[in-house]
């Protein structure tokens, strides 16, 4: 049952127990819809997006005060997708570029304008804030922002160097009042959610490696008719402050090889150069990085801005199977001699070359019974970042937990990505250090 | 819109111009997960969804481009009409190839068309239907504004000479072409043999036809393209041309001039500031040559 519908019968039912009248939202919420959302997780179905939809008449009781500070391309995505969480208030969007600002005003209504970032943690109505301003500019917002008391979600990297980061990580564990919440995407995804556990569960037998890519014919490079605009737009290509690829993008992909197979790498070698876009920058288009982990499993991973080929993906492989994550949707490709689980003699298969995956999509039968092709893109599939600002909006209501992403997950992560950056810049291999990931 | 876009862009430095294509780009696809009528998620489909019951506040670049929907809606008589969803799924055209409606469903359609149905309150910035069962499709707008948008970002980047289209249909020409000369683009029949040829400069073009999905009863070939006035495919012009300062109103009123065929001209006198040319034809003895530079082809 969606999510949305079970508020209004419960509420109902509140009203006629005296002693439970004057439970707010925020403590009701926890005993009683966190079962269901803990529900749809354990049967490792795949969430519909409708769960987190509210389809009924009713408004919600109860927001959550929400601004976003940094409003370039990520940040409008996390101010669109706010403005489709109900439960969210966005109230204020902060950029230290006026025209950003007037971008904003056109298409968030009734939202405030800020240069200055202070004026956001001034205001009492706003408890949360989702910091998406360039990474190395993240130190300085989240400490004064959990200083004044906010919930924070900040993208992930925290930070471009382990010094900014570490300082974030020992902030937000001090504030142990508050939500602190990495922006590690795939943590929070349902699809990603439910393989997770299902490879727990041992489907892939002994594993044996990873592969993942993420591949986008793009320059990254931004233009201004300002030139000083224009630089500041261009921070990811500039090496004194950027960590490149693979701390900008790989990091995700990174964080959900160590999430999969349960441990932080022992080692990282990475290359990389300037293949195609030679247009004066330093930091790398390609980049490989071969991860190690203590069981012996290699992680191969390779992000591009010269190729688009087969875009975005994380394979498992297995002694039993394989199993490939794309496009919130996920394939298992069985071994002859793999053990028979049962179901999948039931599930939805689809061509791949010579190869036949069984579907992992939960509904991937029914939806071929409709017509719909379930390999095809589903629109109604919300993105990762819906999910994983659902989960910190939820948290203001069922919380303050420790989040999914809690600060030593993301401080983890950004030691990854930033020492797997200094292997690709150097062309090197880095051995990990465990005082490295130490908050 | 699920289209395919293209750009050409003119200038001396092609990183920059690289990088203001990509950001252009980049702009259509977050447009189209707004205003997409098949994702559920998107803001169009709130609307879709809550507009019947309440007003529901829009940001105010939608709202503006609803206005500019109502107006366009108006100044065709209904033949341009973003409410028509629920006639294309009575004759089976939404995700499928078409079927004959009964008297009952294509009534039970026609009263949930029209944007009188559409109550747009400014002061508010909000939508409201008033009726169940309104749904709105941006499909026949949304590419064209989509351009627009895109245009107006090349702009501001300093781009100054460039040639969008969306799907081939509609094109926006800004500034000259390589040689200094107007951006020279054909007009394709529905055999892929060219009819003729415009010169653009500073303008955008949109050109419809009754190609694509369609069936057959009785002998007699049903269209997509629905008539919102008569609930009923199309038995106007077999293509039909814009030209206008605006892809929003040229992608708009060329689905117009399509339905309303010999009648097109009154979309001239009925759009009066708009900035308008069109030519439709039935067949090649009607073209007209008011488009810009036009040239049939023999």
């Amino acid at each position: 049952m969606p999510q949305t519908q079970i508020f209004p019968l419960q509420l109902g039912f509140m009203a006629k127990l005296p002693n439970l009248v004057s439970l707010d939202r925020r403590s009701f919420l926890k005993k009683s819809s966190l079962g269901t959302l803990a529900g749809f997780m354990a049967t490792g179905e795949r969430i519909p997006s409708q769960i987190y939809t509210r389809h009924t008449d009713e408004k919600p009781r109860e927001t959550v005060g929400c601004a976003v500070i940094g409003f370039g391309a990520w940040g409008r995505e996390i101010a669109a997708t706010l403005s489709r969480n109900e439960e969210a208030d966005l109230i204020a969007i902060c950029d230290n570029y006026e025209v950003m600002l007037q971008r904003a005003q056109r298409s968030l209504p009734g939202v405030s304008t800020h240069i200055d970032y202070r004026e956001i943690l001034d205001n009492p109505e706003i408890k949360s804030v989702c910091i998406a301003t360039p990474t190395h500019l993240h130190r300085e917002i989240v400490i004064a922002a959990l200083d004044a008391g906010k919930h924070v979600y900040c993208e992930a990297p925290l930070a471009s160097t382990t010094e900014d980061a570490r300082a974030i990580a020992r902030a937000a564990k001090a504030a142990s009042g508050q939500i602190f919440q990495g922006g590690l995407l795939y943590r929070t995804e349902p699809q990603y959610r439910s393989v997770f556990q299902f490879i727990r569960s041992g489907a892939l037998g002994r594993s044996v490696f990873a592969r993942a890519q993420w591949h986008e014919k793009v320059s990254w490079r931004r233009i201004s008719p300002n030139r000083d605009r224009e630089n500041a737009l261009n921070w990811r290509l500039d090496a004194s402050v950027s960590i490149g690829l693979i701390g900008e993008v790989g990091i995700q992909q990174l964080d959900t090889a160590s999430w999969i197979l349960n441990s932080l790498p022992s080692a990282v070698s990475g290359f990389g150069n300037v293949l195609f876009w030679k247009d004066g920058r330093d930091v790398a288009d390609s980049v490989q990085v071969v991860m190690e982990f203590p069981s012996g499993v290699r992680m191969i991973y390779d992000a591009s801005l010269v190729t688009s080929f087969d875009a975005m993906y994380d394979t498992f492989y297995g002694s039993d199977s394989t199993i490939i994550l794309r496009d919130s949707k996920a394939w298992m490709f069985k071994e002859v001699d793999a053990p028979m689980l049962g179901w999948e003699v039931y599930a939805r298969k689809d061509k791949f070359y010579k190869e036949t995956g069984i579907s992992l999509l939960a509904n991937a039968t029914k939806l071929d019974a409709l017509g719909q092709d379930p390999t095809a893109d589903d629109p109604d599939v919300e993105t990762p970042l819906f999910h994983a600002l659902k989960t910190f909006t939820e948290n203001y209501f069922f919380g303050p937990y420790l989040p999914i992403v809690d600060y030593q997950r993301a401080f983890e992560a950004t030691v990854v990505a930033i020492k797997a950056n200094e292997a690709v810049v150097g062309n090197t291999r880095i051995e990990f250090e465990p005082e490295w990931f130490v908050v | 819109m699920a289209t395919r876009f293209e750009f050409v862009l003119l200038g001396e430095d092609k990183v920059r111009l690289r990088a203001a294509g990509e950001e252009a780009l980049a702009e259509i696809q977050a447009l189209e997960k707004r205003l997409s009528f098949y994702s559920q998620t998107s803001e169009l489909s709130q609307i879709n969804r809550r507009a019947a019951r309440e007003p529901v506040r829009v940001a105010s670049d939608v709202f503006e481009l609803l206005q500019t929907a109502l107006r366009l809606s108006q100044a065709t008589d209904g033949a341009f009409d973003p409410t028509v969803a629920p006639l294309m799924r009575c004759w089976g055209f939404v995700r499928s190839t078409g079927r004959f409606p009964d008297e009952r469903e294509l009534s039970d359609a026609r009263r949930v068309t029209g944007m009188n149905l559409v109550h747009l309150d400014e002061e508010n910035s909000t939508i409201r239907f008033t009726r169940p069962g309104v749904e709105l499709d941006l499909g026949g707008i949304a590419k064209g504004y989509a351009l627009d948008e895109a245009a107006a970002h090349l702009r501001s980047a300093g781009i100054e000479h460039a040639l969008l289209h969306g799907g081939t249909s509609t094109i926006v020409a800004m500034g000259r072409s390589f040689d200094e000369s107007r951006w020279r683009v054909g007009i394709v029949r529905k055999d892929a043999s060219i009819l003729g040829t415009v010169e653009l400069s500073d303008c955008t073009m949109s050109v419809s036809a009754v190609t694509g999905k369609a069936f057959v009863r009785d002998g007699m070939v049903y269209g997509h393209v629905i008539d919102p006035r008569t609930g009923k495919p199309a038995k106007g012009a077999s293509l039909a041309a814009v030209v206008a300062e605006s892809a929003t109103v040229s992608d708009a009123l060329s689905t117009a001039a399509l339905l309303l065929g010999f009648e097109a001209h009154i979309i001239s006198d009925l759009c009066t500031g708009w900035g308008i040319d069109i030519v439709q034809s039935q067949s090649e003895a009607f073209i007209q040559e008011r488009l810009p530079g036009f040239r049939a082809v023999t």
